[in-house]
């Protein structure tokens, strides 16, 4: 255990040094592809992370002899459209035309590979799979109204900052100010008509108050050098800004659009691929599934609170288990039904998730009827899963994640249903070359 | 402290009695931003998000130097930039391209002086 955590802080470390370089904050990787393959162990697939470009290294980072590895599985999800610029105002994003838009916007293809894809036999094969999603948002009046509020905000805000920061560049720039003294004469109407104007403050003793220590603080700026005045101009946008709150109105206004309120369906479809004899010619597509999972995000007082549900369906290649994983009993048909309800406080986030399973299989019977058919048997079985998930950012860029609980009966060894998994998620967003050195 | 970015001595040449017309075009997507041109006189323009605004005949704007704010915020969490084209008459005088990871909202300001053509 210790040489693990040895292991992700050595990796982790030029990631945290170079804190500079803030990437956007990731969320635990659950793409269809890292799911199929077992990477993840809960069937409920989380919305994915709005990024253009999602890596995950799962664990295995030190080998029997300390050393750090490259870890033997891998997972990418990757979303064209957002590779490429196309103009969109805020509110074309928020609200497209069409389906047909959400459609292409959400569209992502992931990929995810195992070395250790083990086999009846115990013999280690390589694993592939690959798959495919996308989501639809569906939203109500509260949502509306929240984007509206949030819009206005910012706006009275931009607003402002950008015609005090136009006049006082243009005092400077154009020799109407000599010094710092000329310049708060100058400027201290202007703060006051532009706050009293914009409407943000109910009485005009509050825009009187606000402008009245915006002045205050500017006086205590280093002294103004008019022949570079670039650092004593930022700092007095610096000042509006803060006494404005534009930091908290963009934060809280890019934090609800990640977390929008009412109803979302994600759709996903993912393959296995596997190679028994390590032989590219050889392969079997033993497994695939298709997921619908529908969302719900609370309002108010509840908005901490999201409800997720899942629909998934699995098909096995019996052939396939029966000549790799001879001992074990395996269903053609299976459906997954069940539900999720997570939660997300600052760094870190919790999961919880409920599934049953349905399963059944149409077994030849050996025996055929008066015509000559073959005859089937029908074969059923039920399982349940029950598994916890605690995610936490260890920085923007790097989530761990630990899972734990009861999953369905794996293919091998049926009775090892503990799910115990700690696996450690890197974010890239669209790597530059100037992004990702890791060398820094 | 957010970053400024400045672009100074930028130059148009215009003469005294042709129209100017400022555009700023968002080519990244999901930015939401307000402009100001502090030009010569009281009404200065304003343009939010992507537009074009009339600020004024090359001969009203002459000798100072017009000041063009633009205070941006990008809100996406599917973009990676913010990519703002500034354009007078229809001509590219600067394109502003910073790494979201470096600033989320920008302020943009151009020094553009307008000599005659």
């Amino acid at each position: 255990m210790i040489k693990i955590i040895v292991g992700i802080i050595i990796i982790a470390s030029p990631f945290i040094s170079g804190a500079q370089e803030k990437l956007n904050k990731l969320k635990a990787p659950s793409s269809p592809a890292s799911s199929i393959l077992g990477l993840q162990p809960t069937t409920v697939l989380s919305p994915k992370s709005y990024r253009s470009l999602e890596t995950a290294l799962f664990s295995n980072f030190v080998n029997g002899s300390g050393n750090t590895v490259i870890p033997n599985d891998f997972s990418l999800e990757f979303t064209p459209y957002w590779t490429k610029n196309h103009g969109l105002s805020i509110q074309e994003y928020l609200y497209p035309k069409s389906s047909l838009d959400q459609f292409i916007r959400n569209s992502s293809f992931s990929i995810a590979s195992t070395q250790k894809f083990i086999l009846g036999d115990s013999t280690s094969t390589n694993g592939l799979s690959f798959g495919y999603r996308t989501s639809f948002y569906f939203g109500n009046e509260k949502d509306r109204e929240e984007i509206d509020i949030n819009t206005k905000k910012l706006r009275d805000n931009k607003r402002i900052l950008a015609n005090l920061a136009a006049i006082s560049n243009g005092l400077i720039e154009n020799k109407k100010v000599t010094n710092q003294l000329e310049f708060i004469d100058k400027m201290k109407n202007n703060i006051f008509k532009a706050i009293n104007e914009s409407g943000i403050f109910d009485n005009i003793k509050d825009a009187e108050a606000i402008t009245n220590s915006i002045i205050t603080e500017i006086a205590l700026l280093p002294q103004l050098d008019i022949n570079a005045p670039d650092k004593f101009l930022n700092g007095v946008d610096s000042i509006i800004g803060n006494k404005l709150s534009s930091e908290k109105i963009f934060n809280e206004y890019k934090a609800y659009i990640k977390e929008r309120y009412g109803f979302s369906v994600d759709f996903s479809y993912a393959f296995l691929l596997n190679f028994p004899t390590n032989q590219f010619e050889y392969s079997f597509v033993p497994q695939q599934s298709f997921w619908i999972t529908p969302s719900y995000r609370f309002e108010d007082n509840l908005s901490f609170l999201k409800i997720l549900g899942v629909l998934r369906y699995e098909r096995y290649q019996l052939g396939y288990y029966k000549k790799f994983f001879a001992n074990t009993q395996m269903y053609e048909n299976n459906i997954d039904y069940g539900f999720s309800v997570s939660t997300e406080f600052d760094r870190f986030s919790l999961n919880f998730e409920l599934v049953g399973r349905k399963s059944n299989s149409n077994i030849p019977s050996g025996t055929t009827d008066t015509n000559g058919n073959e005859l089937f048997r029908k074969e059923k079985n039920y399982d349940i899963q029950y598994i916890g998930s605690f995610n936490y950012n260890l920085t923007d860029e790097i989530v761990i994640s630990y899972n734990l609980g009861n999953r369905f009966d794996p293919i091998t060894n049926s009775k090892n249903t503990l799910v115990s998994m700690l696996s450690l998620n890197f974010g890239f967003g669209t790597p530059s070359k100037n992004d990702i050195d890791l060398e820094k | 402290m957010r970053k400024t970015y400045r672009y100074k001595e930028l130059s148009f040449a215009i003469a005294d009695d042709d129209d100017v017309n400022f555009t700023v075009e968002f080519v990244s997507d999901g930015n939401i931003g307000q402009t100001v041109i502090n030009v010569p006189g009281s009404n200065d323009p304003e343009i939010e998000d992507s537009g074009t605004k009339f600020i004024g005949k090359g001969k009203d704007l002459r000798g100072e130097t017009t000041i063009c704010v633009t205070d941006v915020a990008n809100l996406l969490p599917d973009e990676d930039e913010i990519r703002i084209r500034f354009i007078v008459n229809g001509q590219l005088i600067i394109e502003h391209q910073n790494l979201k990871s470096e600033e989320e909202r920008p302020l943009i300001i151009l020094s553009i002086k307008f000599p005659k053509s």
